[in-house]
Parts: structure tokens; sequence; C-alpha cells
């Protein structure tokens, strides 16, 4: 009994099946909301399944120079990463599915994963595009990855525990406290931003430049992965953050949790799809030096906030 | 039904890859301005990609020139199949004013099949859309767009004029 529940869980609610309808349903509100702030009509309701669909029905050209197995298995690690991930995140409730003492960390790397297999696809491909649009993959890496841990950081110190689900049971008893992690919360959107490479950070796929950075040689179904799981840590990024610095469901009813998660993260799109519409996209250098100048010491400013206020006030 | 699916999502989402093949850049305006937010191409779908890899059609403008044949064959080779070559302007259909230059191979169906030609110079955004959306069509039924085999005879003569 226990195999079929866990494998419930991992394929259908909240695995695979509802995170892909879930993460093309987000991916459309973006792109419509980013179509209405330039007061266009934007893309019908199914777009991002026809996309989908079209591009598992495509043919898939594998470069003479790339390595074909690398080429094939990337995708899928990019894609079972952000899978994984999700089942740590506390839905429509406090607790996670599954999770246990540090599963912050766990999460954390899982989402680092899909950025590590942009930059091993586009040096497989071994095209110039690719190889550049790889190479700046890993330097935004350091840029954006410092900050968002230390703004995690915040809430976790706060409420004296690494585990997503112990740390979101904390905020829902105390949810005055939430008001603390103000600043960490919007520099943890900005990085986020960074990390999903969306503008003003999609700097490694800047198609102006580099034609499509990492992907530039793929194509078909592979492609179809890739966008998929870009989709997926959209969701899981935004989820992340909604535990964290929103306090998730709050504890209500499991089904009023779970419309609070679903307005939650259409919230955190769209605060994200403004992002995309307002800014236009800064060099990678300009990037570094914003990141470590002044979205480092935010975020450990926040730190020292937490401090004091664990010190005196719990 | 597989099929049938496979179709509706080939005709919902054309990723449009742009290339000029010897344009005098009048016909490129006109393609990016469809492609901007007072067309909004977006909204059928259509999508600019930077890569013949991610692209299913070509807009292509202009007419062959020499230096760009070589290229031109070799952007149609990246492209994963199916794909579909739109020409965009009158030098694009038949080499236009172009016709008959020493450097000039003529229109683009002189090197690579063509599935649509829309013609104007330039052609107008509307007529870009209109193009694309006939392409669609006839993905979608391809048998409403049956090729005629003898000459459409307009205003009544016949070919010898009679
Ligand atoms: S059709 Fe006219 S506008 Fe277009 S490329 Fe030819 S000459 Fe220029």
């Amino acid at each position: 009994m226990e195999i079929v529940w866990t494998l419930l869980y991992m394929l259908v609610f909240p695995g695979f099946l509802f995170l892909t309808t879930y993460g093309m349903i987000c991916e459309w509100v973006d792109r419509k909301l980013y179509a209405r702030f330039q007061s266009r009509l934007g893309p019908p309701w199914f777009q991002p399944e026809a996309d989908f669909i079209k591009l598992l029905s495509k043919e898939e050209i594998i470069p003479e120079a790339a390595n074909p197995v690398m080429f094939r298995l990337l995708p899928l690690f990019a894609l079972a990463s952000v899978l994984t991930a999700f089942l740590y995140l506390p839905i429509w409730n406090t607790a996670a599915i599954y999770s246990f003492s540090g599963d912050l960390i766990v999460v954390f790397y899982l989402l680092t994963i899909p950025t590590l297999t942009f930059f091993l696809a586009g040096w497989h491909s071994t095209s110039l595009f690719a190889t550049l649009g790889s190479v700046r993959n890993v330097t935004q890496l350091f840029a954006y990855e410092v900050p968002l841990l230390i703004s995690l950081l915040g809430p976790a110190l706060l409420s004296g525990s690494w585990s997503l689900s112990e740390m979101n049971q904390f905020f829902v008893e105390r949810p005055i406290l939430l008001l603390v992690n103000i600043i960490g919360f919007f520099v943890a959107l900005i990085a986020v931003q960074g990390k999903l490479e969306r503008v003003p950070f999609d700097i490694p796929e800047a198609e102006t430049e580099i034609v499509a950075g990492s992907f530039t040689e793929f194509s078909g179904k592979l492609l179809g992965i890739f966008r998929l799981a870009i989709d997926l840590e959209l969701v899981v990024a935004a989820t992340l953050i909604s535990v964290v610095f929103l306090g998730g469901s709050f504890g209500l009813h499991p089904v009023l949790g779970f419309i609070l998660f679903i307005v939650k993260t259409l919230l955190i799109v769209a605060i994200l799809a403004l992002f995309r519409t307002v800014m236009a996209r800064i060099r990678i250098e300009q990037m570094m030096k914003f990141c470590w100048r002044y979205l480092a010491p935010i975020s450990l400013f926040q730190l020292l906030i937490n401090i004091l206020v664990k010190a005196w006030f719990l | 039904m597989l099929e049938k699916v496979v179709k509706w999502a080939r005709v919902k989402s054309p990723w449009v890859l742009h290339f000029n093949t010897g344009a005098c850049n009048a016909c490129d305006i006109e393609i990016l301005a469809a492609l901007a937010p007072r067309f909004d191409l977006e909204r059928f779908g259509v999508q600019l990609k930077g890569t013949p890899r991610h692209a299913d059609v070509i807009l292509c403008s202009g007419p062959v020139t020499r230096q760009i044949k070589d290229r031109l064959v070799r952007i149609y080779e990246q492209m994963p199949e199916p794909k579909f070559i739109v020409a965009v302007g009158t030098c694009a259909c038949s080499g236009g004013v172009f016709d008959g230059c020493y450097n000039v191979e003529g229109g683009i169906d002189s090197t690579i099949p063509v599935a649509a030609y829309i013609p104007g110079c330039p052609a107008r955004p509307e007529a870009i859309i209109d193009g694309v959306v006939k392409l669609l069509e006839k993905i979608d039924q391809p048998e409403k767009f049956q090729e005629p085999e003898q000459p459409v005879m307009i205003g009544g003569a016949n070919l010898d004029g009679q």
C-alpha cells in the first residue's frame, strides 16, 4: 500500500502530472501578463501545451561534434531534479510529503542542478554560441546564488530550523514575524529572477548576442523537456518563496490552503512578470557588480536584523 | 487521434526565424513590425527564434544572391523537420526588381522549396500575417489548397489571347 501512495505522490499529485499542468499554467500567466503589460493581446491559454506537443513531435537533431549520451540525458536530469525538489515543499498544509531536518538546503541545491545541466548542455553541444552561453550560465550562478541562500537563511535562523515544514509551522504560529523578513523577500525575488534566467538577467540566452545561449543546438523533444524543466523551476521557486516568506498555506483547511498556495504562487509569478516587463537586459559584469555590491550586503543586513530580533524577542 | 493532436499543436505554435537573403531591408522592417506589439503575432502562437534548430518556419525576405545561396541552404538543412519556408516580398517570390542581375539567382524557390508566397514591395504586416495564417490553414487542411493543374484563366481570355 505504501508504495502505491508513494507512486501516486510522485506521478500524480503533487508530482509529475500536477506540476507539469500547473507549470504550463504559470508559463501562460507569465506570458499573458507580459503581453498585457505591453498592451498586446497575448497568447491563448493553450499556448504552452501546444508548444510542448509540437516540440515533442519535431525531429531531434544531435550535432556530430556533440556527445550524444550527454545530449539526451541532460534534459531529463534537469526535469528530475526540479520534480524531486517539489516533493519537499509544503503545499496544502504546513507539512511537506517528505521532510527531514535540513531539506531547505537540499531543495536549494536541487534547484541549482538545472543551471548546471544548462551549462553542461551548452558545453557538450560544442557550438560557439552554446559554449559562450553556458559559460555565462555559470558566471551568473556565482552572482545570484549567495544572496539567495543568505536571504533564505534569515527565516531559517529566526525559526531555528533547517526544515521547510518546521519553518512553515513556526511562521504560521507567529505570523507577525513574517514582517521581519520583508527585505529578504525582495532580495529572494530578485535573485530568483536571476536563477530563472529571465529579463533583466537573461544574459545566458541573450538572443540579440548569442543566438539562444546553451540551447542553441537543441531541437525537438530535448528542447521541449528543457523548456518544461524551466517552467517547473518557476513553480518550485515561487512555492519556495511563498513557503519561506509568505507563510505558505497558513495551516488552514487543506482545500483553503491549496487555494492560498495557488494565489500566492500566481502573485509571485505576476511580480516576476512585472520585473521582466519594466527592465531591459544588463551586461554580465553589471549583474556581478549588482549582486555582490548591493544584493549580498542587503541580505546580510537582513540576517543581522533576524539575529537581533531573535536575541531580543524570542 | 494522436496525429490530430500533433497537427493541432503544429498549427497553433509556429516559431519563426527571420532570414534576410538579400532584401533591400524594407521587407525586414515590415516583418519586425508584424512581430512587434502593434500587430502582436504572439496571439497566433508565433514566436521569433534566434536559431534554426528551434524554428518551424523561415521568413525569407529578398532575392537569393549568389553569396547567400550556400548559407540559405545550410540554414535550411539545420532546421528539424517538418519545416516551412515563407517568401516575404516580391523579390523573395520571383526576384522582383533584382531579377536578372549578375549576382542574383532569382526567387527563394530557385534554391529551396517554398510553402507560401507573400507578394508586396514591401509586403505589409497585414499581408505577412495573412500569409502566415494561410500557411497554417494549408498545414491544417492540405486538400483545400490543391495547386491548379491548368493555368487559371482570368477575364475570359484563353492562352492564345482569343
Ligand atoms: S520586395 Fe521590395 S521592399 Fe522587399 S526586398 Fe524586394 S525591393 Fe525591397
